[in-house]
This record gives C-alpha cells, sequence and structure tokens, in this order.
C-alpha cells in the first residue's frame, strides 16, 4: 500500500442501464500531485470525477481518500472531507454576485452557515477579498454571477472550489471557453497553488499544451479503461496512448 | 453604525412603520380592521416567502401552518382560558412541529412534487379539523375567542398585531440576511452546487421549512382573537394560494415584497367586496396582468427600472468620458 496516496481507486466500474462508462479502473495520487486525466470525448473523465465527488453512484469498485472508504457517500460529506470540484459548465450561483459566491463557499467550509443572527456580510470578507483577487475577479466583485463572461464564470467556479479550502482539488475542463491570456492566468494560479499551497490537483483538458505544459502525471482514459499512465514524456512515446487520443502522435 | 447611515439604509421600512402607528389617528375603525389583517396576512405571506423567494420551492400547503397556530391559540384560549401572550409562542411550536413532520417527507422533492406534496398535506390537515367536532368544533368553526380586555377594542388590538408582526418582520429580515439565509439563495440558484461546497441541502430546508411554518404559526395566532372565531376554511388549498398571491404580487425577490403585496390584495379584497361579489374574477385579472406585465412584482419592476437608470447613467458617463479623451 502507499501510504502518501491522498486518492486510491480500486477497481471503479459504472454502467447505466447496459452501457459500461468506466471499466476497471485503477488510479492513485500521492500528496502534492498535479495530475490530468486525457481522452477523447466520451472516454469517461467527467464519469471519473462524478464518482469519486459522489454526483454518480459507484455500480462496482472502491473509492479511498485519505485511506477512508468514501465510496457513494453523499456529495455534501465527501465535500467536507477535503474534495473539491470545479465543474466543465461552470455552476455557479447565478442570482448572487460574484463576492457572495465565494463567500458561500467559505462560510460554507468554516462551519458558519447555520449562524441565524450575525449578519452576512461581516463575515469571512478578508477571505472572500482575498480569493477574488488571487483569481482575477476583484473587479467584478459586485457583479450578478450570471451575467459574466463566460471566462469569468470559470474563474469562479475555481474561486468556489477554492473558498473550501480542498486537500484535493478536481478541475473539470478548467480552461474551457477562456482566451488564451486567460487560460495562460489561470493554469499559472494552478500551477502556483499546487507548488506554493501544496494542493494536490487533478484536471481533465482538451488543449494538448495546458495538459504537457502543467501536469507531471498524466493518466488517459479511452473507452472507460485506463490505458496508459506516467510522466508526460512517458506518455508521449506510449504507443497506445498515441493511438487511442489523436489516433496519431501526441 | 451612524444615525445617518442607519436612515440612508432603512428609510423604507421605517416610513412604513411610522405611517403604520399613526393610521388610528388618521383613518375610519372599518380601514383600521382592513390594516390589521394585512398585516396578519402579510406576516403569513412573508413567512411563505422563505420557501418561495429565497428558497426556491412552491409550497401550496402554508394555510395548515397558519391554521395549526391559529387552532392552538383558540383552543387554548377557550378551552383552557391561556392567556394570548402565552399562545403565541406556543402556537409557533405547534407550527413548527408540524412543518418539522411534513419537512422531513417533502424536502427530498422539488419543484411541482414538492408543490403537491405540501398541498396533500394541508388538505390532511384541513379534513382533521373539518372532521373532528368534539375538538375542533368542525365546520362549525370554533367561536368565542375573546381576547383580554386590554386589547379588547380595535385600535388596541391593532397596536398589539404591529408590535408583534414588527417584531416577528425584525427576526426574519435578520435571519434573511445572515449566513443560513445566503445558504437558502444558493439552494434557490443552484442546489447541486451549494451540496458540493459541502453543505447537506436536505437538512437546510426542513430548517427553513421549520421557521417559515414557526411564522405562519404566528401570524395564525394573531388571528383567531382578532377575527373572535376561527373556521376550518383557513386550512384550505384556497388559503395557501392567497401568500403565493402576495408574494407574486409584491415581489418573491424582495423581503417587503409580500407584505406589500398584502397590503394591495387585501385593500383590493375590501374595496372591491363593497361593490360587487365578483372579487375572485377582479383577483384573477390582477394575477393574469401581473404575471405578464411584472414578471418580478411591483418590486422587482422598481428595481428593473433602477438597474436601467443605473445603467443609462453608466453609459452617459463613458460616452462624456469617452467625448474627453476622443474630443
Amino acid at each position: 500500500m502507499d501510504n502518501d496516496a491522498i486518492l486510491r481507486v480500486e477497481h471503479l466500474n459504472k454502467s447505466f442501464y447496459r452501457y459500461q462508462v468506466l471499466t476497471d479502473v485503477n488510479y492513485t495520487m500521492k500528496k502534492g500531485d498535479l495530475a490530468a486525466i486525457i481522452g477523447p470525448n466520451g472516454a469517461g473523465k467527467t464519469t471519473f470525477f462524478n464518482l469519486i465527488t459522489g454526483y454518480h453512484t459507484v455500480s462496482r469498485g472502491r473509492i479511498l481518500f485519505k485511506e477512508r472508504e468514501i465510496t457513494n457517500w453523499p456529495r455534501h460529506r465527501i465535500a467536507r472531507t477535503g474534495i473539491t470540484r470545479a465543474f466543465q459548465v461552470s455552476n455557479i450561483f447565478p442570482k448572487l454576485t460574484a463576492y457572495q459566491n465565494v463567500r458561500q463557499s467559505i462560510l460554507a467550509h468554516q462551519n458558519k452557515t447555520l449562524d441565524f443572527f450575525t449578519p452576512a456580510e461581516r463575515l469571512a470578507e478578508k477571505e472572500t477579498t482575498e480569493l477574488l483577487e488571487i483569481t482575477g475577479l476583484a473587479p467584478h466583485r459586485g457583479t450578478e454571477a450570471g451575467i459574466l463572461s463566460q471566462g469569468d464564470k470559470k474563474k469562479l467556479e475555481l474561486a468556489l472550489a477554492l473558498g473550501s479550502k480542498p486537500d484535493l482539488l478536481l478541475l473539470d475542463e478548467p480552461t474551457a471557453g477562456m482566451s488564451s491570456e486567460e487560460t495562460h492566468e489561470t493554469m499559472e494560479l494552478v500551477k502556483r497553488l499546487n507548488q506554493e499551497v501544496g494542493l494536490t490537483i487533478l484536471f481533465t483538458e482538451h488543449d494538448i499544451s495546458v495538459i504537457f505544459g502543467y501536469a507531471r502525471k498524466l493518466s488517459v482514459l479511452h473507452q472507460g479503461v485506463l490505458v496508459a499512465e506516467g510522466t508526460p514524456d512517458e506518455v508521449r512515446r506510449n504507443e497506445q496512448a498515441q493511438k487511442c487520443y489523436l489516433g496519431e502522435e501526441i | 453604525m451612524s444615525a445617518k447611515r442607519f436612515l440612508e439604509k432603512y428609510w423604507l421600512p421605517l416610513l412604513l412603520l411610522a405611517a403604520a402607528a399613526a393610521l388610528p389617528l388618521l383613518i375610519a375603525e372599518f380601514w383600521i380592521h382592513v390594516f390589521n389583517e394585512i398585516l396578519i396576512l402579510g406576516l403569513f405571506a412573508v413567512s411563505f416567502n422563505l420557501i418561495f423567494g429565497y428558497m426556491g420551492q412552491l409550497s401550496f400547503g402554508h394555510a395548515a401552518y397558519y391554521s395549526i397556530g391559529a387552532y392552538t391559540t383558540g383552543l387554548l384560549m377557550v378551552k383552557a382560558k391561556w392567556p394570548l401572550l402565552l399562545c403565541l409562542p406556543v402556537s409557533m411550536l405547534t407550527a413548527g412541529a408540524a412543518a418539522l413532520i411534513l419537512g422531513f417527507f417533502c424536502v427530498r422533492l422539488r419543484g411541482i412534487y414538492f408543490a403537491i406534496l405540501t398541498m396533500a398535506f394541508g388538505q390532511l390537515v384541513f379534513f382533521i379539523i373539518f372532521q373532528w367536532y368534539s375538538f375542533t368544533g368542525g365546520d362549525n368553526g370554533l367561536q368565542g375567542i375573546r381576547p383580554p380586555p386590554w386589547l379588547f377594542s380595535t385600535n388596541p388590538y391593532y397596536y398589539f398585531t404591529l408590535a408583534v408582526v414588527t417584531l416577528a418582520m425584525l427576526v426574519l429580515r435578520i435571519i434573511t440576511e445572515s449566513p443560513f439565509g445566503y445558504t437558502m439563495r444558493a439552494i434557490r440558484d443552484n442546489t447541486e452546487r451549494t451540496e458540493f461546497i459541502g453543505i447537506n441541502v436536505q437538512k437546510y430546508m426542513v430548517i427553513n421549512l421549520v421557521i417559515a411554518g414557526m411564522f405562519a404559526g404566528l401570524a395564525g395566532a394573531l388571528w383567531g382573537p382578532f377575527n373572535r372565531s376561527l373556521a376550518p376554511d383557513l386550512t384550505g388549498w384556497q388559503h395557501s394560494g392567497i401568500p403565493v398571491f402576495m408574494a407574486v404580487l409584491g415581489g418573491p425577490h424582495h423581503f417587503l415584497g409580500p407584505m406589500v403585496g398584502s397590503v394591495i390584495y387585501t385593500f383590493l379584497n375590501a374595496f372591491v367586496t363593497g361593490f360587487t361579489e365578483y372579487w375572485p374574477l377582479v383577483s384573477g385579472l390582477v394575477i393574469i396582468w401581473v404575471v405578464l406585465l411584472m414578471p418580478g412584482g411591483l418590486f422587482g419592476v422598481l428595481q428593473t427600472s433602477g438597474r436601467f437608470r443605473a445603467k443609462r447613467e453608466t453609459g452617459e458617463k463613458e460616452k462624456a468620458a469617452k467625448r474627453a479623451i476622443y474630443g
């Protein structure tokens, strides 16, 4: 058993009726990893995230987080153990302002959401402002989240996930819908969070330059099966990965 | 907070409160009765709006808590001779307990299923009250709910209602602006995301239902001594429609919206029934008009026009800045 492992997935299977989406996936992440899962559309990347975070129930297999089995736990309980995620399609609170969105996540993490009598505006002011500044959302703090640009919504999605101060952060296509400049800024932030804060991060992405530029470990999913795993160089040289992912050399 | 900032922030509720306090000096007794009804039904509607406007679910059984509160006070005052002031908190507890029971079942549901289950619960309470002659008086109702002598005439009871409703509104306002209140807004906006930031959504929904039920129960408790009697139709689904109407009319996304809706609805009711017996026809036309032309209610229209004005002003400032730069 790997004692450094923060996440262990063992023989994970998921089927929707007769359609097998994930087959016998074994996966381990060490504390402090910055890893990516790649694969073509429909490979099962998002389903993999959905099973870890409790969005879908596991058909067979088990998931261990910090050596504790969390298979099929309710979503809120999994989030409380330290796993948070950012979604592929931005999933925010559209009628709240960017500031209120982030504050809500921080207050939930601080167990203050059952406070009935303190005005919310007096709480977590410093932490919320800091997180808005880190994610580049400070100029939009008073803007209703629903009318933010697609790129800003993705940043807010990331800020919401960070508000929970997770031990493991799952990012599902974090730069989708962003300009190249925003992509660079976001991925540099991801890198900083990993290197300076020590946050363990697993992400999926379609942009090859992002994948090979930032991930230190890659896993290739193809039709629900984990076909290759290793450092970016190892995966680049792996014939099966090349064939499955692009049908050509990566 | 300085006095100036306090006045800037709370000028509207303070103005409304001052106007409400001055009313008995200005208008006839009949209209004081109408305003008393406005306050009681307004509190009922504001409590309903915790579920509708803040949590994003439509309840068609809110009258159940209102009538449980009303019958608790009525029965305790008539049969056990309890003082009114003691009956009010007890009514809140019984209505809250009923909300806890219903909440346990209905928080698993959303949308139309939630609405139907709450309506079914409301009808269940209606039939219990309607059929239990020996205890509730059945369809004969419960008579002789007399307020204490110091509240017996119109104006003292009006001031008593005003004080209780103001206090209740203050507590509700504090709750809606607390982290719990914002959690409710988060659940309304995106239940899924709320779970993923570590919040047990069902638990919070039950708590919110209990709070809403307690304050609906308090409104109901004020109704019996005001009306001197209770009838089982307070519990029916038609009565549950009243706070829905009021919230939609005033604006569910503003704290005072349902209270303003209560002013319009109750006034209109009192005014129209003086001329015609076709009040439902008029109320139907009003609701069609509101839904088609004022989807956010009265406050929604005011907020939209405010935003439009702010945007226009911002646009004009930007144009002026560009003119200054580019000539």
